[in-house]
């Protein structure tokens, strides 16, 4: 009975005594969920476009963060340096398109899908070799990015919303509304779409494959940008960046791997549900932590009912 | 002729080279091979403090010409603090390294119980299971100079200005990396919540938590604790710092133990961070005669992988001060028994005779990087103590005397721990020769 009290009831007392609390809650969900939503669009637009699931998405954000702070480290004035990081993941795309992805052409999923780990390990050790495994600070002032906060006092308690935390959700719902413009009202954009929905259909109007994957990979580098300066802004920049890519993994799985809207929706879905379980259930019944396994829950119940996520599309094989 | 030369001769030459120079080679150096990680999310942490392992051993070879003449073949095996690969490491080089330092409460826990058979003395300084301590039981394993149980007592006899009692009626919370390193302390501080009246609660950070630690910042500021512990390593330092600055944290509130207190963690919040004090069996002191040869032998002469601005740092040089425990082993062995090879079964004799007195550490020019200290068959960490450090706002400056830890307090629990694990990995020798 107490156990009972304790699921059903305690919580949504807990909600309703402390309001303030729980808008903080629900805004740290929601910061959360929409940098997971970011680390999953690196996926999805890759997977989309060429089936490959990219081991590599959470090197890249530890790489492109790394040249960040590493260029601005010898005196290149910050905005200068995030140009010369974008040109440094352009000419990575394309290497990765020349090097790895054009002998590929034609291989099982999985060859490719292995080919990303290569260039996971190639960019970890290539990465330390360069920039060494210390921790770096994240250049966040010089970059302008505000870092106070605003304090409101709703019911007479306190909901601090940090500014950094702010221009990363503004920040995040720009990058992806530029992206949803680019892929639904651009030239290159319907040949990504294209391409992700029949390879050999498309190539046969004369769109390019090569073309069509450096851009693709160059997208995915501004992400693991933008990923790495907000991420980084939190935690220093080190090699521990990679680890966050795994928060992604629960969200494709529930939104599906080749949905832009299901990597958004999936995102800030799983950052809320994470954060209120935590709070209310987690730390008072289960001793906390249970953020490192909700969303793999979640999303399994998700798979349970819908293999394809929820807004991924129907596989339908004939044999 | 040519035929005869090809066949015989060569091969002859080959050999008789190969038998002249082997042995010499071998005669000339030890293996010391350290289960390091410079790669994966904990290499922020765990780079500086190799790096000072490294360039102490490179300078004892361009210095003095190794330990006594004898050269230190000091290499690395990648483990990325990844558990399974520090086994696979550990397999791989326990013939021929004469120590192992695993770098990790995890591996060391699973290399633990191999010890009495493979016969590799497992050096932990400063880290593993507190009760590895008890050298009757673990008569393989060595935590000097301090353990962390000592570490927890130290941070509480601090926080309460050495009066435990006052800590009645206040709230503890350990935030802690959800791995056996960061569980360690959790009986020990319980204890003393039982013995003197305060609440303890401890909060894991999961390893994919340790960017985004704002559900376990939540939940201090729910539950308003007066003091905050941290037992993190890699990215939670700096996740958790950044935290505690959102939060409003008070920062003299907030004590890690020694692996939270890495200088290039507290850069990443600077000045935000200041009046966060952690405690440390080490200090960094740059100007020893020791760290002039390193900055001579090594780091000027191109010889050191350490990043520039970095050889204050505490993590550094207390790299240094864990290679100064296995040369002075060493030398400790080398004339106890009377050779200039030791052994790693030597070496063990050397790491359980270590005396590191005031004299000692003046003699080899690191007075003041680490607290005086011996070990016996008995006490295999020395229990030396330390500082508390306190972060500026641009580094830490020691901010109190030698603080000892109160052993008594935790004899008994860990002799019976120690216990404990015998019993569970039994047949498990105990060195019945050693009296307490």
């Amino acid at each position: 009975m107490d156990l009972a009290y304790q699921i059903l009831v305690k919580p949504f007392a807990d909600m309703v005594s402390a309001p303030d609390f729980l808008m903080q809650v629900l805004w740290e969900g929601l910061v959360s969920g929409v940098l997971y939503a970011l680390i999953a669009l690196g996926f999805v637009l890759i997977f989309k476009s060429s089936r490959v699931f990219n081991f590599a998405q959470g090197i890249m954000v530890v790489f492109a963060a790394l040249s960040l702070v590493g260029l601005h480290e010898h005196g290149v004035p910050a905005w200068l340096a995030v140009l010369l990081t974008l040109g440094i993941m352009l000419v990575l795309a394309v290497a990765v398109e020349r090097v790895v992805l054009r002998p590929l052409v034609n291989q099982p999923d999985i060859i490719l899908f292995m080919a990303t780990i290569g260039i996971t390990l190639f960019l970890v050790g290539f990465g330390e070799l360069i920039f060494g495994g210390e921790n770096k600070r994240m250049i966040t002032e010089q970059l302008g990015i505000p870092t106070g906060s605003f304090e409101f006092e709703p019911f007479g308690g306190l909901l601090s919303i940090q500014q950094a935390d702010l221009t990363a959700v503004v920040g995040a719902v720009v990058l992806v509304a530029v992206l949803i413009l680019f892929l639904n009202r651009t030239r290159m954009g319907r040949a990504i779409r294209a391409l992700g929905d029949d390879h050999q259909a498309a190539m046969s109007v004369g769109i390019s494959l090569s073309t069509i994957w450096v851009v693709v990979w160059f997208i995915a580098g501004i992400i693991a940008l933008a990923t790495g300066i907000v991420w980084g802004a939190r935690a220093g920049v080190s090699f521990a960046l990679e680890v966050i890519a795994y928060k992604a993994l629960p969200v494709l799985m529930l939104g599906g791997l080749e949905s832009v809207p299901g990597a958004i929706i999936g995102g800030v879905a799983i950052g809320l549900l994470e954060k209120l379980f935590e709070i209310y259930w987690g730390q008072p019944l289960l001793g906390g932590n249970t953020e490192t396994w909700f969303a793999y829950v979640l999303a399994l119940i998700v798979l349970l009912f819908r293999p394809q996520g929820i807004f991924g599309e129907k596989i339908i094989e004939r044999v | 002729m040519n035929a005869l030369t090809r066949k015989c001769l060569l091969p002859a030459l080959l050999a008789m080279g190969t038998m002249l120079t082997l042995p010499a080679l071998a005669e000339d150096s030890v293996n010391v091979t350290n289960l390091s990680y410079r790669t994966g999310p904990f290499a922020a942490t765990g780079t500086p403090v190799m790096n000072g392992q490294r360039d102490y051993m490179l300078m004892i070879n361009a210095r003095d010409g190794g330990v006594n003449g004898v050269k230190i073949d000091y290499q690395e095996c990648e483990t990325g603090y990844n558990t399974e690969k520090g086994v696979e490491c550990y397999e791989k080089t326990k013939g021929q390294s004469i120590v192992t330092q695993p770098w990790s409460t995890g591996i060391t826990l699973q290399v633990l119980p191999k010890s009495n058979i493979d016969k590799v003395p497992i050096l932990a300084p400063g880290y593993g299971f507190s009760p590895m301590a008890d050298g009757k039981t673990f008569q393989w394993a060595f935590n000097p100079p301090t353990s962390y149980w000592d570490g927890a007592s130290m941070i509480l006899q601090d926080i309460s200005k050495g009066d435990l009692a006052s800590l009645k009626g206040k709230k503890i919370v350990l935030l802690h990396l959800d791995a056996p390193y960061g569980k360690e302390p959790i009986p020990l501080i319980q204890a003393y919540a039982d013995k003197y009246g305060f609440t303890f609660q401890a909060i894991p950070v999961g390893v994919k938590e340790m960017q985004n630690q704002s559900a376990q910042w939540l939940q201090i500021r729910r539950e308003k604790p007066d003091y905050v512990l941290m037992w993190g390593w890699g990215a939670m330092n700096t996740g958790a710092l950044t935290e505690a600055v959102k939060t409003k944290f008070p920062m003299d509130h907030f004590v890690g133990i020694w692996w939270s207190g890495s200088d290039a963690d507290l850069k990443a919040v600077g000045e935000a961070g200041k009046g966060y004090r952690s405690i440390s069996w080490s200090y960094p002191e740059s100007n020893s005669k020791v760290m002039q040869d390193i900055k001579k032998y090594v780091v000027d002469a191109g010889q050191s992988m350490l990043p520039k601005d970095e050889f204050d740092y505490v993590f550094y040089q207390r790299g240094v001060v864990i290679s100064m425990f296995t040369v002075e082993a060493m030398k400790a062995a080398q004339e106890h028994f009377n050779t200039k090879v030791v052994t790693a079964e030597q070496l063990r004799w050397g790491l359980e005779n270590l005396k590191l007195d005031d004299a000692h550490l003046a003699e080899i020019g690191m007075t003041g990087m680490v607290p005086p200290f011996s070990t016996s068959c008995a006490d295999h960490s020395g229990h030396a103590g330390g500082w508390m450090l306190q972060w500026d706002g641009t580094k830490f400056v020691k901010s109190s005397d030698l603080l000892k830890p109160e052993t008594e307090m935790y004899a008994e629990l860990s002799k019976t721990e120690a216990a404990k694990y015998a019993e569970a990995n039994k047949p498990w020798p105990i060195n019945e020769d050693c009296k307490m």
